[in-house]
C-alpha cells in the first residue's frame, strides 16, 4: 500500500473554531432555543435543519453574536489562541470580530448589502473597516471578489437594487468573504431565489468553502441543500436539537421520530 | 486486529425502528462478525432483503448499527466508523475507505472529467497527473471523449455509472465497499469493472461487494459470507 495517510491528521485538530455551551434564548415564556451545545472545527461545515418556528433562526443569532443567549455560552477560537467567550467582550469588539472573524450572510441580501451604494462599495467598505486605504487596491480586490462570485467585473459602478436577486445574494457573498473570515453563517441562502438560480449559487458556495478552507454554518429547510453543501447536521425541533450527526447518515438512516417524518415528507433528497 | 486486517466487524446488530408507522420493527441482522484482510474480496451472499445494501451502508457510515463495532485501519490508526465523531468518519472516506454504488449523486456543473480527478487531486496528486490519469481511466470505460468536459445531469444512466466507476477507481482506496457496481452495464464494460477490481485487490486494495451477476462474483471474489446465517428474529 502506497497510500500515505498522516497518523496524526485526526488527533491533531488543535481546538474547534467555536463551542456553544448549553446555549437558551427565550422569549417570555416561549422557548427559542434551548439546551444547545455543540464543537465546531475549522474547515467543518454545519448544517441547522427543522420546519420554520423550530429555533434554527434564534440559534444562529446567538451563535453569531447578534442576540445575548439568556443562558450558556458561545465561545470563539481567537487568532491569538484561547477561547474567548464573544459576550463577555464589550459590545465595540463584538462587533468588530462580526466583521473580520466571522461574517453573515443573511436570507434576505437586503439586511446584507447597501443597496444604494456600488456594487464595488458593498465589498470594499469592509475592506476599509479593516483599515485598508488604498483606493486602487481595493476597488483591484472588490474587481477580483466581484468575479469570483460570477458578477461582471464591468458591473461593478452599478448599485445592488439593478440586480437581480440571485446576483445581490452573491454579491453579499462577496462582501462576507473580502475581509478573509475563518467561520460564515448561512441563513437559508438560497431562500428567496428560483430553482436554477439556487444551484449556481450552491456550487459556488460550495466550491468556495472547500477552497477557503471555511467552517461554516448553515440554516436552511431544505434537505437537499443541506446534502450538497453540509457535513454533519443538527436537527431542531420546538427549540432543541433531536438529532445530530454525519450528514448523509442523518438523512438515510434517521433516527428521532420527527426526523424521519422530515425525510419522509420529500421526494429526494 | 492483525497488520494484514483492514476491517474488523464484530457483533454489528441492525433492526430499523418506523416510529411514525406505529414503531414498527424491522429486524435485519444480530451479531454479524467477519473481518477483510488487504488483498482479498469478500462478496455478500444471500437473497434480496436480507441486508447485505444495508451491510455495506453500516461500514461507510451511512447507516447507524444499534450494536457492535466496525474497526478500519486508517494509515497508522485503527478507527471505529460505529462511534467516530463525523469528521473521523469523513476522513477516512476521504482516505482509506470509497464507496462504489451504481448511482452517481450529480452535482450541478462540475464535469466528468472533473469528477473523475477529484480523487486524485483529494491524495494530493498533481494537476497534471489527476488529468493525465482521468482520462486514461474514462478512455478504458468507454466514454466518448465527447462528454469528458460536460456535466453527467444529462448523461445516460449507464455513462452515468460509469463516471462513478471510474471515480472510484483512478486512484483506488485502501478499502473499497462495492454495492452492484455492473447493473447496467453492457459485457464490454463489465469486463472492464472486474478488471479494475482484480486490479486494485492486486494492488492490496481490501474490497467487500455485493454482485447479482454471478458471473462477475465469480471472477471477482476470493471468499464469500452468507449473510442469512445471521439474521435476526422478527
Amino acid at each position: 500500500m502506497t497510500l500515505a495517510v498522516n497518523p496524526a491528521q485526526l488527533g491533531a485538530d488543535p481546538a474547534p473554531i467555536l463551542s456553544a455551551g448549553d446555549v437558551s434564548r427565550f422569549y417570555g415564556e416561549r422557548i427559542g432555543c434551548a439546551g444547545v451545545s455543540f464543537d465546531l472545527w475549522p474547515g467543518e461545515v454545519l448544517g441547522i435543519v427543522g420546519e420554520s418556528g423550530s429555533g434554527k433562526s434564534t440559534l444562529l443569532r446567538c451563535l453569531a453574536g447578534i442576540d445575548r443567549p439568556d443562558q450558556g455560552e458561545v465561545r470563539f477560537a481567537g487568532r491569538a489562541g484561547g477561547m474567548l467567550d464573544i459576550f463577555s467582550v464589550s459590545e465595540q469588539e463584538r462587533r468588530a470580530m462580526m466583521r473580520t472573524e466571522w461574517g453573515i450572510v443573511h436570507q434576505n441580501p437586503r439586511d446584507g448589502l447597501r443597496m444604494h451604494v456600488s456594487a464595488g462599495g458593498n465589498v470594499g467598505e469592509r475592506l476599509m473597516d479593516r483599515g485598508d486605504r488604498h483606493y486602487g487596491r481595493i476597488r483591484a480586490a472588490a474587481a477580483d471578489w466581484l468575479a469570483r462570485v460570477e458578477i461582471d467585473p464591468g458591473r461593478i459602478d452599478d448599485r445592488p437594487v439593478q440586480f437581480s436577486g440571485g446576483m445581490q445574494q452573491r454579491l453579499q457573498i462577496a462582501r462576507v468573504l473580502v475581509s478573509g473570515p475563518r467561520l460564515v453563517f448561512m441563513d437559508e441562502p438560497t431562500g428567496g431565489l428560483d430553482v436554477s438560480v439556487q444551484a449556481r449559487l450552491l456550487d459556488l458556495v460550495r466550491v468556495l468553502v472547500r477552497d477557503l478552507g471555511l467552517a461554516a454554518i448553515i440554516v436552511t429547510h431544505d434537505l437537499a441543500v443541506a446534502r450538497l453543501l453540509t457535513d454533519r447536521l443538527m436537527v431542531m425541533k420546538a427549540g432543541r436539537v433531536v438529532e445530530q450527526g454525519l450528514t448523509d447518515q442523518v438523512l438515510d438512516d434517521p433516527q428521532h421520530p420527527y426526523t424521519q417524518l422530515l425525510t419522509s415528507a420529500i421526494l429526494s433528497a | 486486529m492483525t497488520p494484514a486486517e483492514m476491517i474488523r466487524v464484530e457483533g454489528v446488530s441492525k433492526t430499523f425502528t418506523l416510529h411514525n408507522q406505529g414503531g414498527a420493527r424491522l429486524p435485519v441482522f444480530r451479531d454479524v462478525t467477519f473481518s477483510v484482510r488487504a488483498g482479498e474480496a469478500l462478496v455478500l451472499a444471500g437473497p434480496s432483503g436480507t441486508g447485505k445494501s444495508s451491510l455495506l451502508r453500516i461500514l461507510y457510515g451511512n447507516y447507524l448499527p444499534n450494536a457492535g463495532s466496525i474497526a478500519i485501519r486508517h494509515g497508522g490508526e485503527v478507527i471505529d466508523i460505529a462511534s467516530a465523531p463525523p469528521r473521523a468518519v469523513l476522513e477516512v472516506r476521504r482516505r482509506t475507505m470509497g464507496f462504489v454504488s451504481q448511482f452517481l449523486r450529480v452535482i450541478p456543473r462540475v464535469t466528468a472529467l472533473d469528477i473523475v480527478r477529484d480523487p486524485v487531486l483529494a491524495r494530493g496528486g498533481s494537476e497534471a497527473e489527476a488529468t493525465e490519469k482521468a482520462q486514461a481511466i474514462l478512455a478504458r470505460l468507454n466514454l466518448p471523449e465527447r462528454l469528458w468536459n460536460l456535466a453527467p445531469a444529462t448523461f445516460s444512466g449507464g455513462e452515468q455509472q460509469r463516471v462513478n466507476i471510474a471515480r472510484s477507481f483512478v486512484s483506488p482506496s485502501p478499502i473499497l465497499l462495492i454495492d452492484e457496481p455492473t447493473a447496467s452495464l453492457d459485457a464490454a464494460n463489465r469486463a472492464v469493472v472486474v478488471d479494475l477490481i482484480n486490479e486494485a485487490r492486486a494492488r492490496g486494495t481490501a474490497i467487500v461487494g455485493i454482485f447479482h451477476d454471478e458471473d462477475v462474483r465469480d471472477r471477482v471474489a476470493t471468499r464469500a459470507l452468507d449473510i442469512t446465517a445471521f439474521k435476526a428474529a422478527a
